[in-house]
């Protein structure tokens, strides 16, 4: 039986339904989505997330799981990822090329990095298996595969000096933002969009803060109340930055500039620091959405609602991956039926229930199996 | 479609133009800079080369060129497809064309594209890079993302006005690349519309846009034509996209040292 609804699967539920509409240019709804109205984005939940259930991988799933065995399990979820990269990637190069055999235009063999997969694929399939060539908006799960690369050793570190796993991380974050050291792409060169040096500290957060009775997590668990308080001013010039367009010029600030710029590439301190406060607010939120999904009378709108984003985030590995070629699927349709406020309609709806038919069948792959160590992350 | 195996080496066609271009851009170097009558482009590019206004759009390139003999330039847009040998797409190659053309001018390339990206996101974006790089001129590859997603044309036109001058005041010059090619875009409205909304934009802005559209539409028609030993729609891509390095490298060097250069000459017979 799968887990009932939770605020971490509901949340990335949310983050991939997020993701899935942000990755569409120009789509209606991308206008409403939490980009517009924060200046940390989906991709900022989702990597933070991710981190949160690294504590569930790292501490065995409440068992009790030797060290070794735990490395293991995250380099073979890493792999895991890795593979789930290269696939989306060849589907993704394979419907770019069906379009345009179909539409018979060459420009959308140009599109989203791909015309150097056509145009010079000797060099290019290198940089497709190593990673260093991306496609357009295929560029988080690249990022997610390195971290959980990193993973194990942070882990080992919790395992044997916990009190140095934030500062470790903190300490690399410092150092990238001091450096600006970074990945490069090949053989088109450039750097990677997601720094992942830099966004390990998000995912470190993640699974610092999942720890309850230690630590970072343990003091926030203490103090959330004042905690709130004090992020709800942060949160609201947050929302006020991408509404009135308030970013600070960045090249007014003083060096090194990385500490104070607002940066994706880098998630850089006050995109942190707003992240942070965001969740710190919206961790009150699932109790009310929970309330209401028990409430009379919006029980029949709510819970489902919320049953199914918790599926969703359940399933995240195979919601993610659906959801980026449903993203470049509803690209294609734009392009070919001309977008509009019914096209972006059909595309946003048609996209979700894939999505929840895809988490829907994988659960129901588990269900039919013998009883097996639950899956998470 | 035919599909060629790719090749990592420059084409017959490459090297040809390469010759034909350095030629020309040596002409435009420092040394005789206020005198230089630059060569003509190769045949199959000549058409789509950029417009310059009366007066020399890149004063920042310029001053940086006559202060400091070092040109640093941010890439910003959609990334090209084209790799050359090296490795690396037509930036990479505008970088060796320019060393050349200036002698002694170390250039720097700091390629930021993101493929896909809408003209705002950029727009963002490419300020914390201009505050990062410290970029004496930034070159933009916008709208083909823009006409794509179905962005309302009014609505790029002011993210891009916007940009340019933003940069004006920070005293960044900008060299536009237009939207990309397929004979099929010429019959989508919107596409063009784009198109003709940055013609306007730049225009009235005074400042410089390499028209990729008409390089490769005028690539397409040699071809068609059988001008030019062209296969296939790779290999007419490839030679837009040397077309495309001709002309950023030649409108860097004309903007930077020519203040009222004739329209190139044209095609020779």
């Amino acid at each position: 039986m799968p887990r009932p609804a939770n605020a971490v699967d509901f949340w990335r539920g949310f983050a991939l339904i997020t993701i899935f509409i942000d990755h569409v240019p120009g789509l209606f709804y991308a206008h409403y989505t939490l980009i517009n109205f924060s200046i940390a984005d989906a991709a900022d939940l989702f990597v933070f997330l991710a981190g949160w259930s690294l504590r569930l991988m790292a501490d065995g799933g409440g068992r009790s799981m030797p060290t070794r065995d735990v490395m293991l399990r995250l380099f073979g979820r890493a792999l895991e990822l890795y593979a789930a990269q290269v696939l989306i990637t060849m589907l993704a190069i394979a419907m770019l090329a069906l379009t345009a055999i179909e539409l018979a235009n060459p420009l959308l063999l140009q599109w989203h990095n791909a015309a150097a997969v056509f145009d010079d694929p000797v060099p290019t399939h290198i940089g497709l298996a190593v990673l260093t060539h991306q496609l357009g908006y295929f560029d988080v799960l690249p990022l997610y595969v390195v971290l959980m690369l990193m993973a194990p050793f942070f882990a080992l570190i919790d395992r044997t000096a916990q009190a140095f796993v934030l500062p470790a991380s903190l300490a690399l974050y410092i150092c990238v933002l001091a450096f600006r050291l970074t990945l490069p792409t090949w053989p088109v060169s450039g750097t990677w969009f997601f720094n992942p040096l830099a966004w390990q500290i998000l995912f470190v957060l993640g699974f610092t803060l999942a720890r309850a009775d230690y630590g970072a997590g343990a003091f926030v668990r203490r103090h959330i109340v004042a905690l709130r308080v004090l992020a709800l001013p942060v949160v609201i010039v947050g929302v006020l930055v991408p509404l009135f367009g308030w970013w600070p010029d960045p090249t007014k600030v003083p060096e090194p500039k990385l500490f104070f710029i607002i940066d994706k590439t880098y998630v850089t301190p006050i995109r942190l620091i707003q992240f942070l406060s965001l969740i710190a607010v919206a961790s009150l939120a699932f109790r009310y959405i929970r309330w209401a999904a028990e409430a009379p009378y919006l029980r029949y709108a709510i819970a489902p609602l919320v049953g199914m984003f918790a599926m969703l985030g359940r399933n995240s590995l195979y919601v993610f991956c659906i959801g980026s070629l449903l993203s470049l699927s509803g690209q294609i349709v734009r392009f070919t039926y001309r977008g509009s406020v019914t096209v972006d309609t059909a595309v946003v709806i048609s996209g979700i229930v894939i999505m929840a038919f895809t988490a829907w069948l994988a659960e129901s792959r588990q269900r039919t199996r013998p009883a097996s160590p639950a899956q998470s992350a | 479609m035919a599909r060629r195996i790719a090749t990592t080496h420059p084409t017959r066609f490459t090297g040809a133009i390469g010759v034909a271009l350095l030629s020309a851009l040596i002409l435009c170097g420092p040394a005789r800079a206020q005198s230089a009558q630059p060569s003509p482009l190769s045949k199959t590019c000549q058409g789509g080369a950029p417009a310059l206004g009366a007066q020399s759009p890149l004063p920042n390139v310029a001053a940086a060129l006559a202060q400091r003999k070092r040109l640093r330039i941010l890439a910003m847009g959609a990334a090209p497809g084209h790799v050359t040998a090296r490795g690396g797409g037509y930036t990479e190659l505008i970088e060796a064309m320019l060393e050349n053309a200036l002698k002694g001018t170390d250039v720097i390339m700091i390629n930021r594209g993101v493929s896909g990206e809408l003209a705002a996101a950029a727009a963002v974006r490419m300020k914390n890079e201009v505050a990062l790089g410290e970029p004496d001129l930034v070159l933009w590859q916008v709208g083909t993302n823009d006409a794509l997603a179905y962005v309302a044309a009014a609505d790029f036109a002011s993210v891009v006005k916007d940009q340019i001058d933003w940069l004006k005041r920070h005293k960044v010059d900008v060299v536009l690349v237009g939207l990309q090619f397929a004979p099929q875009m010429l019959r989508d409205a919107h596409y063009i519309e784009i198109r003709d909304t940055l013609r306007r934009i730049t225009a009235q802005e005074n400042v410089i846009v390499i028209r990729f559209f008409e390089a490769m539409q005028i690539v397409e028609h040699a071809s068609r034509e059988g001008a030019l030993p062209v296969a296939d729609e790779f290999e007419r891509s490839e030679a837009g996209y040397d077309c495309l390095a001709q002309y950023v490298a030649r409108a860097i060097t004309l903007g930077v040292f020519a203040k009222s250069m004739p329209r190139p000459a044209p095609p020779a017979k």
